[in-house]
């Protein structure tokens, strides 16, 4: 597998990976600010997946009708769907692609399930590797902390409620959530993560953030065409803070 | 058909995936008996299966039927996926491959271990010749239908894309836009592109013959004449043979 770079891409994506509550989002959405008040080309990919993938794949979770196996084809082809629709195209326009997430979270989260590892990778190898993938790497007890205080209330795949770790949701959060960390270190270095500490304040981890990413990548590359637009701020609150309906529940 | 008082009682496969396979599923406590018909729209596919469901029942046999686009998971949106051609390429197979995941959890598999034969009207290699006729990498597809179970037998009915042609408009008024391939953009003409799909997909079937190993039936006979070979060879299967 080669990276976009290493393919010839002119745009340059960069991943954050990390557990549920490990404060990648927030670190992804301040590097995006950063990046659009230097006046570059950069998206961040909000993973809008096309309406009928959507349907089926919330189809399948609310019915609970997934099975590890077609869990992890209808990601595959929820994926799929963003890459060739979404992320291709802006890297061939030469854009800073910003994920929040991307092809590690299926490894890890897949393999926890029970699917042969090597069957997985190659589900997935039609996809490049990202420029620069960052891993928050917060202690489990931190992380479990953050989701647990804001959001009581777990979704059944969500909570690996259907490997029956235990009938308590809570409890099996905290041993799908352990089995996830145990995955994503085991590929660290394969796929030469930058791991971050993500006990330290947000501000010194944006800091390293920022300092790596310009070190890494031509910035100057990547200025927008004279006057274009620049993108507006947005006034949604950080999805940690909202309070949805909870759907698909099982707590 | 005459009904029979005789039951053949079946003998146990060997059973093996063509790669990684299902999770957590014994395989030696798969009873029953997995046929599959694979063949081009107008083949006969559908006549063939009926008659085969009609033999079997007669003969004692519970059976199952599957096809594509019959999941309980994804056929709607599948279906519409495909009226409004808006997913590309790997997308598009990836939801093929869930919806024959799904098909395969959850009825193959416990219909093959309740003991019943089930009837497959087209498998994983329409789909695999589907998207290797469309450029995509034969590595990266066996590896995705490593999932698949491996068939007691495989039936491909053979009908050169003249008759197709003929036998498509004996039945419709029209020719089906993905039967002929009309997304690859090899004629404008949707005849010119119909045969030529039709030949490039029985070439690559060819092709996987090779890998996978089924049967070529001589599909321009009548469906009696073909029904009576396939049950020939169906009975050979049941009988360990």
């Amino acid at each position: 597998m080669k990276t976009f770079a290493e393919l010839n891409f002119p745009g340059r994506l960069i991943a954050v990976e990390g557990l549920d509550g490990s404060g990648k989002s927030t670190q992804i959405y301040l590097l995006k600010r950063w990046l659009e008040q230097q006046e570059l080309k950069v998206y961040f990919s909000e993973w809008n997946s096309s309406e009928l993938v959507k349907a089926a794949t919330s189809k399948g979770k609310k019915r609970e009708l997934l099975t590890p196996t077609t869990f992890s084809l209808i990601h595959a082809t929820d994926f799929a769907d963003r890459y060739e629709r979404h992320l291709v195209p802006l890297l061939r326009a030469g854009y800073i692609v910003l994920c929040d997430r991307y092809i590690f979270t299926a490894f890890a989260r897949d393999v926890v399930r029970g699917c042969p590892p090597e069957w997985v990778r190659g589900l997935y190898n039609f996809a490049a590797l990202p420029d620069m993938t960052f891993f928050f790497k917060a202690d489990l007890e931190v992380s479990l902390q953050r989701i647990l205080e804001g959001r009581p209330q777990l979704k059944y795949f969500e909570a690996g409620m259907d490997l029956r770790l235990s009938a308590d949701p809570y409890e099996s959060f905290r041993i799908f959530q352990g089995r996830m960390l145990e995955q994503y270190l085991a590929m660290s270095a394969e796929f030469r993560f930058v791991v971050m500490d993500a006990n330290q304040l947000v501000e010194k981890q944006q800091g390293i953030v920022r300092e790596l990413v310009a070190q890494r990548v031509k910035l100057d590359d990547f200025r927008r065409a004279n006057h274009a637009p620049a993108p507006p701020v947005s006034k949604e609150l950080p999805k940690r803070f909202k309070r949805e309906e909870p759907e698909e529940t099982v707590a | 058909m005459k009904p029979r008082n005789q039951i053949l009682v079946p003998q146990p496969s060997r059973r093996r995936y063509y790669g990684y396979g299902i999770p957590g599923v014994d395989l030696s406590a798969l009873a029953g008996k997995l046929i599959v018909v694979e063949g081009a729209d107008g083949s006969g596919r559908s006549t063939q299966i009926a008659l085969l469901v009609e033999w079997l029942e007669g003969g004692g046999h519970a059976t199952v039927q599957v096809g594509l686009k019959r999941s309980t998971l994804v056929s709607e949106e599948l279906e519409q996926a495909q009226e409004g051609n808006i997913l590309s390429r790997t997308t598009l197979s990836l939801f093929y491959a869930t919806d024959f995941a799904d098909q395969l959890e959850n009825i193959i598999l416990p219909a093959l271990k309740a003991g019943f034969i089930v009837l497959a009207d087209r498998y994983i290699y329409t789909l695999m010749a589907r998207d290797l006729v469309r450029g995509m990498d034969s590595t990266w597809l066996k590896n995705l239908y490593g999932i698949a179970l491996e068939p007691d037998a495989v039936f491909y009915l053979n009908v050169p894309p003249e008759q197709l042609v003929q036998r498509t408009f004996a039945k419709n008024t029209a020719l089906d836009y993905w039967e002929s391939g009309m997304d690859l953009g090899l004629s404008r003409d949707m005849f010119d592109s119909f045969m030529k799909y039709q030949t490039a997909m029985h070439k690559t079937f060819r092709e996987l013959q090779r890998t996978y190993d089924f049967t070529m039936v001589d599909g321009t006979r009548t469906a009696d004449a073909i029904n009576a070979e396939l049950r020939k060879k169906i009975s050979a299967v049941l009988a360990g043979k």
